[in-house]
């Protein structure tokens, strides 16, 4: 406990970060009851006034309906997609990844090629070519796709973490032992390896953000009246001059989680790797 | 070597830098030409074409008959003058002198090719269904054309204005070279054209119309984004810029341009009268007690009135035929006791299926969505991209939002989608008493019974129709020195006309 | 001989990689819904129509008939017609907006390079102090923030607030995009805040690394002047995994080029390759989509070849990075 303190105290940069994504969190959870407003009013009196008119706080769309409520009520859906995207993909990814590690020989050659070749794909346009053919996306839809883009880099960083610590002695024990292979694999191994795989999924927290705030500006995002932070933003663009608000809230929104994220990300990683 | 190096680097300099003067440079003096912005082109062979850049048809090529700009009156065009004694048998006489831009003459064995092209399997002519009812063409001479139809169609004559029906050379290889190198009669000749980026017109010197074209030449720019197109006329880079939404206008109007609005497009709102819960007319009235047009037109930016109607029936409000039935008003508590009669008291969900990316698409389904809430509608929105919905959802869905096309004879709307066998019947109505409406308009050649018809038609899509009609706006924007800019109905705008005022 | 052994098989697997992507998205457009004939023809089409249309399209044909058919074309450098443009070769479309999209890389590549290693070598040199903590919270700050967002910043600044530069990135046909330079600023610049976390942090983390070498503990000692240590020695041997990531970032800098050409609307592969999706033109989405991941393997492969090539213990060692 003490020692955490001292490294907040060490890293104020990373504390905001938390803050940051706390706030988020709390905002995600009881933003929407909070506001005066639904996401899908339409306020015709005020449409498209800046901030602070009718009691907008940060002003109204082409539709005339409340920006700041409509980011609230975004964030629930980015953060949940991010969050199911980190642990999945960290979850197969570890699947996987120690899979590989662990068997070695030929299934790990096998899995080094294959995820070589996922790597090489550009995600975000494999993932605009499905969803833009599907023509919409749900949370589930954005989660799978998101993870699968993800999965070669989580994996790559258990397979990694595992490799670290098979020739260990305590490996060699249990398997003596005559402990089975899962066993050994998440009971023994996992636990020393935490550390790395923890710092990816918070790493991936981050891009699952990106990713899923760029396929929503690209127009794949939740169907509307859903509020999508991308599609916000690529929906109000064509209003940028009458309405800047419009569009630089929902992107700063994105900016500020991102960043909240990645400070946390590289806090976690500090505390946990630097530490062995 | 070096020195070698500094004289290369020296040359490639110079062209460089003049090569940029060059690209700034204006355009020659002479010429008097006309920048147009326009979508990004499909296809332009107009048989299977879907409404693209409409200004490359409509220049390129010549109808037999076309509607006047402002009055939407009938006028000839190729077609010098037309006859039926009966509405079945129809004797059009052709325009003498004309060339197509080849060089060949236009003959009636041009316009028997065109009509034919119709049902021709290999080509999927999308008049086909309306053409079916041709069953003989007869060419007596060069310039006499003589239609022997199946049925009585007093108001055949009007389909022969549809943006598909351009004439076409009977000579000339449309299969291979339909697309990139089209051969029509029009005001224009294409000169050159970059796939996707721009095309170069130039004035038809032996242009029938004796004095049309104005101007020399005609280029248009293909800009897939709309603001890009805007931006660029703000630039003062093109002239002319269609399909600008009510905010750019707004915007353009206190720039100093010129805002004119030729017709609306249809928005129908569909409701399925063949399942649940609209096969219940008492739901359907509950639909249209909750419409408020006033939102409506606030949604899309526009002023009710002025840019965008509201009205209850398949008729748009600027044709003749139109008949005014007041908005019945937005009752909630209506609608709740309708609703509640028909056995929805807690109110229901329905699927609302629409075309995403089709303008004002997005803004009606919401607003049709937050309109209806308050009685109970639970509109589950479902919008997809265009094919997408037209190829899985449209005619499929309990209730839809269908961009149409016109029809300058409203007539042919009614065939198509609104009888209960009509191939586009997308609502899916089969109200006896509609259909024989519909027949009798159809058959009819006196225009006043004619219009008895098409009122009491309209009174009965009031009381128990399964369509909304939102008028939604169409903006063109243009410098103020664009003058003379035509767009009647047809869609096909006649560049002929257009001049520039310095 | 490992070498060419090594440069060989990584070849191998460029190719297996495109043959891949090119089956899979195949594939993925044929069991999606949509298809282009519906696109082409829109609303009014009747089913014959939209049979006619496929059959000329040879849309009809079974998937793998139309997937060689397709593959033999490549081969002979011909990428097919557009589907959705009928008749227009690919290759008239295509190549244009490539060079549009090159030239906003490398102009993204002139902007991001030097900022990011310079102020990585100065977070590095300065390692601890406040230039340091600045530096690399912007690098760590803007490393997974979303093209889009940068873009939109600079918009609202340069655009909306200040005026000074265009909000769309369009080029008036009849003019080149060399008279049109200043519709280059806020895309580049937009890839540049994003590219330059990731670079400058390595940066900064090489300098620090060589910064505490033997050897250049060794120059310091012998008195030479701090400033000569950084130029003369330790930023050659600081640059080499810097130059990695830059080349192994080009293939996804690429990538990244959709959503920055769509945002400013800049005609080039991005927004080819949205159009393509858009309006479900099979082969089009093939060509665009083939290419970025051409890209994105060849700047792989080149930047391990020149890593090797630059560090002769790689070359020789022959054992797995």
């Amino acid at each position: 406990m003490k020692r955490i303190l001292y490294l907040f105290r060490q890293h104020p940069l990373a504390v905001v970060g938390i803050l940051v994504l706390l706030l988020w969190i709390f905002a995600a959870l009881f933003g929407p009851s909070l506001m005066p407003f639904t996401y899908s009013q339409m306020d015709t009196d005020y449409q498209m006034t800046g901030p602070g008119e009718g009691g907008h706080f940060l002003g109204t769309d082409a539709l005339g309906r409340d920006i700041l409520t409509r980011i609230l009520q975004g964030s629930r859906s980015i953060l949940t997609v991010a969050l199911l995207t980190s642990l999945f993909s960290t979850l197969a990814g570890v699947i996987l990844g120690f899979s590989a590690g662990y068997f070695g020989g030929r299934v790990d050659a096998l899995f080094l090629r294959i995820m070589d070749i996922l790597m090489a794909i550009p995600p975000l346009v494999l993932a605009m070519v499905i969803l833009g053919i599907l023509g919409d996306s749900t949370i589930v839809s954005l989660t799978i796709m998101v993870s699968i883009a993800y999965i070669p880099a989580t994996a790559r960083v258990a397979r990694g973490a595992l490799l670290t610590c098979k020739n260990y002695e305590y490996v060699d024990a249990a398997r003596i032992m005559g402990q089975s292979n899962f066993s050994i694999m998440f009971v023994e191994i996992l636990p020393n390896t935490i550390g790395p795989i923890i710092v990816e999924a918070t790493a991936r927290f981050a891009y699952s953000i990106m990713m899923v705030a760029s396929l929503g500006f690209l127009g794949v995002g939740l169907q509307p009246p859903t509020p999508d932070w991308g599609m916000m933003v690529i929906e109000n663009k064509s209003i940028m001059m009458n309405a800047p608000w419009a569009v630089l809230y929902p992107a700063l929104a994105i900016a500020s989680l991102v960043i909240a994220i990645s400070l946390f990300s590289d806090f976690v990683s500090k505390v946990l790797i630097h530490e062995s | 070597m070096k020195k070698l190096l500094v004289v290369l680097t020296a040359v490639l300099l110079l062209s460089g830098t003049m090569s940029l003067g060059a690209g700034g440079q204006a355009p020659e003096e002479e010429k008097i030409i006309l920048r147009e912005a326009s979508q990004v082109p499909g296809l332009i062979f107009p048989p299977v074409w879907d409404g693209q850049t409409l200004s490359l048809n409509a220049s390129i090529y010549d109808f037999l008959v076309e509607l006047e700009h402002g009055t939407g009156a009938l006028v000839p065009s190729l077609a010098k003058e037309w006859s039926t004694p009966d509405g079945k048998v129809w004797t059009l006489k052709l325009r003498e002198g004309v060339k197509f831009h080849d060089g060949s003459d236009f003959t009636s064995e041009d316009v028997r090719y065109t009509l034919e092209l119709t049902q021709d399997p290999d080509v999927g002519h999308l008049k086909k269904a309306d053409f079916e009812v041709v069953e003989r063409i007869e060419t007596p001479d060069d310039y006499t054309v003589v239609l022997y139809l199946a049925e009585v169609s007093p108001t055949f004559i009007y389909q022969l204005t549809d943006y598909h029906m351009c004439m076409l050379s009977s000579e000339y290889d449309y299969a291979s070279k339909g697309e990139m190198e089209p051969m029509g009669t029009g005001p224009f000749v294409l000169k050159q054209m970059v796939p996707k980026e721009s095309a170069l017109l130039v004035k038809n010197e032996d242009y029938w119309n004796p004095g049309l074209p104005k101007v020399d030449e005609l280029r248009i720019y293909f800009v897939p984004d709309i603001d890009a197109s805007v931006s660029m006329l703000e630039a003062g880079k093109v002239d002319v810029c269609p399909f600008i939404n009510a905010i750019h206008k707004r915007n353009l109007e206190d720039k100093g341009f010129k805002i004119v609005s030729p017709y609306q497009d249809y928005r129908f709102i569909a409701m399925a009268a063949d399942r649940d819960p609209f096969d219940d007319n008492r739901v359907r009235l509950a639909m249209k007690y909750c419409m408020d047009p006033e939102m409506l037109a606030a949604a899309c930016q526009a002023e009710l009135g002025k840019d965008v109607y509201y009205n209850e029936g398949p008729i748009q409000s600027i044709m003749a035929q139109y008949y005014d039935i007041p908005f019945r008003g937005r009752d909630i508590d209506k609608a709740k006791s309708l609703l509640a009669e028909a056995g929805y008291p807690d109110g229901l969900t329905v699927e609302l299926y629409y075309g995403s990316d089709h303008p004002y698409g997005q803004e009606l389904a919401q607003t049709l969505k937050e309109l209806s809430a308050p009685a109970g509608f639970d509109l589950d929105l479902k919008g997809y991209t265009r094919d997408v919905y037209l190829a899985q959802y449209w005619m499929n869905g309990p209730m839809l939002l269908t961009g149409w096309g016109p029809r300058v004879d409203p007539s042919m709307l009614l065939k198509l989608a609104y009888r209960s066998d009509g191939p586009w019947n997308e609502s899916h109505m089969n109200d006896p008493q509609i259909d024989a409406l519909i027949d009798k308009i159809t058959m009819e050649v006196d225009d006043v019974q004619r219009q008895r018809y098409y009122d009491e038609l309209q009174i009965a899509f009031h009381e128990r129709g399964t369509v909304i009609n939102f008028q939604v706006p169409f903006f063109v924007a243009m410098r103020q020195e664009v003058m003379d800019y035509r767009q009647p109905p047809t869609f096909m705008n006649q560049y002929e006309y257009a001049y520039l005022e310095e | 001989m490992s070498f060419l052994r090594k440069v060989l098989q990584r070849l191998g697997f460029m190719i297996i990689t495109l043959v891949a992507m090119s089956l899979l998205i195949f594939f993925l457009v044929e069991i999606m819904p949509g298809d282009v004939a519906q696109m082409v023809l829109g609303q009014s089409v009747t089913p014959e129509a939209l049979k006619a249309l496929r059959e000329s399209m040879g849309l009809n044909d079974p998937f793998y008939l139309r997937y060689l058919r397709w593959f033999a074309g490549l081969l002979r450098g011909d990428l097919g017609e557009s589907l959705y443009m009928r008749g227009v070769a690919i290759n008239l479309i295509l190549w244009r907006k490539v060079f549009h999209s090159v030239i906003l890389a490398l102009t993204a590549v002139l902007f991001y390079v030097p900022l990011s290693i310079f102020f990585g070598v100065l977070a590095g040199v300065r390692s601890g102090k406040l230039t340091d903590s600045v530096i690399s919270f912007f690098g760590l700050a803007t490393m997974a923030l979303p093209e889009f967002v940068s873009g939109v910043l600079l918009i609202t600044l340069f655009s909306v607030v200040l005026k000074a530069l265009p909000i769309t990135s369009v080029i008036p046909i009849g003019e080149t995009i060399w008279g049109n330079l200043d519709i280059l600023v806020l895309p580049a610049f937009s890839v540049t805040i994003v590219m330059f976390g990731y670079v400058s942090r390595m940066q900064r983390s090489s300098m620090i690394q060589v910064m505490s070498s033997d050897y250049i503990r060794a120059a310091e000692l012998k008195g030479l002047p701090r400033a000569y240590v950084i130029f003369r020695h330790a930023l050659k041997n600081a640059l080499l995994p810097t130059i990695t990531i830059i080349g192994m970032n080009m293939g996804w800098l690429f990538g990244g080029l959709i959503v920055v050409e769509t945002l400013f609307g800049y005609p080039g592969l991005g927004s080819l390759t949205m159009t393509a999706i858009k309006t479900r033109d099979v082969p089009l989405i093939e060509a665009c989509v083939l290419f970025i991941t051409f890209i994105f393997v060849i700047s792989t492969f080149i930047t391990d070849l020149l890593y090797g090539l630059l560090n002769p213990r790689i070359r020789f060692a022959g054992a797995e990075k």
